[in-house]
């Protein structure tokens, strides 16, 4: 059975956060996700495309904390491979770990517009 | 009373997952999206109780904004939890050695992120009921110290004059200041000087009187 894009418990968790009568807090983190991503994951490329570990490992350890806080395992898998490699300074195999970065956050982000649509 | 907490976190996600578990556990939420401003309301009048603050952030990192709240003389210190993704016990110890009191790795479980907060909570309001009890020892300790100094006191009737400038009876003035109370006596030398005299010009009227209704 494969991994889900995202964790159910985790979300059911963030729904249940909401406050009664308040903006649902589900669909407020997985907009702000939405927003935040795409810049971290522009930011991740260009810094190993200047080979800047430092740089590499800032933006996989960010974009890791927003996977992890809504559940996307297999993206915050990746992202703590990244960041692993970041700390290291070691660049070397990064190719395939961005490409499967990039195929992950296309499936997280094409689940998160339909829960956002439902 | 609700507690007030600062989350210090410059990514939004992990800010508003966080703020989001806090509110619904009833503490009022300020937020701050690095380590500047979260050390500018650390540092302001009546800063938040409880801050919760990444390990990473632009500006101050955690570490840093730890070692300066540190670094005020206050009877009521911030309760510090750093939120960390990190887990190398290493790294814990570093924040903790920095002066953290606590730390919760990222991304926090909600259940677990409330009872370390809860046990913030009740640390910061055992440190404020001593420190209110501090305050008020030190208060009457100020008390006793005035009694120490120079009283000004009537040659002739004792009475003592006061900070207003009123003259009080002795025991006026030491009731107020340190709660003594007085129970009135004699001494010897005063019962042969003014009560036996008293007593026996009593026993003087009574017998004349008696002696009186005799006739």
């Amino acid at each position: 059975m494969s991994e889900p894009v995202l964790d159910a418990t985790v979300l059911d968790t963030l729904r249940q956060l909401t406050p009664p009568g308040e903006p649902d807090v589900l669909a407020e983190v997985l907009e702000l996700f939405l927003q935040e991503a795409p810049r971290r994951i522009e930011k991740l490329i260009a810094a190993w495309a200047a080979n800047d570990a430092a740089e590499l490992y800032k933006t996989a350890h960010s974009l890791k904390g927003s996977a992890g806080n809504i559940g996307a395992q297999p993206l915050f898998r990746v992202c703590s491979q990244l960041d692993g490699k970041g700390r290291a300074g070691d660049l070397t195999h990064v190719k395939p770990l961005v490409e499967t970065l990039a195929a992950e956050y296309a499936r997280v982000e094409a689940a998160i517009r339909l829960i956002l649509k439902g | 009373m609700s507690l007030h907490v600062l989350v210090a976190d410059d990514e939004p996600v992990s800010r508003t997952v966080v703020g989001a578990m806090l509110k619904k556990a009833g503490y009022i939420v300020h937020f701050a999206n690095d380590g500047d401003q979260a050390w500018s309301q650390l540092n302001g009048e009546n800063p938040p109780a409880i801050a919760l603050l990444d390990w990473e952030m632009p500006g101050l990192a955690g570490p840093e904004v730890v070692s300066r709240i540190r670094g005020r003389q206050v009877p009521t210190p911030t309760y510090v939890i750093l939120l960390t993704s990190r887990d190398s016990s290493a790294d814990i110890v570093a924040g903790l050695k920095a002066g953290a009191d606590d730390y919760v790795t990222k991304p926090a479980d909600q259940d677990e992120l409330i009872a370390r907060v809860n046990v913030g909570a009740r640390v910061v309001q055992l440190q404020s009921a001593l420190a209110e009890r501090v305050r008020s020892l030190e208060e009457a300790l100020a008390n006793v110290k005035a009694l120490q100094t120079l009283l000004p006191m009537c040659a002739y009737c004792k009475a003592i004059r006061n900070d207003q400038n009123y003259w009080e009876k002795v025991e006026t003035y030491f009731h107020d200041h340190s709660g003594v109370s007085f129970s009135h006596s004699y001494c010897p030398i005063c019962y042969e000087r003014f009560v036996k005299p008293q007593l026996e010009a009593l026993e003087d009227v009574s017998q004349a009187a008696q002696k009186q209704k005799r006739k």
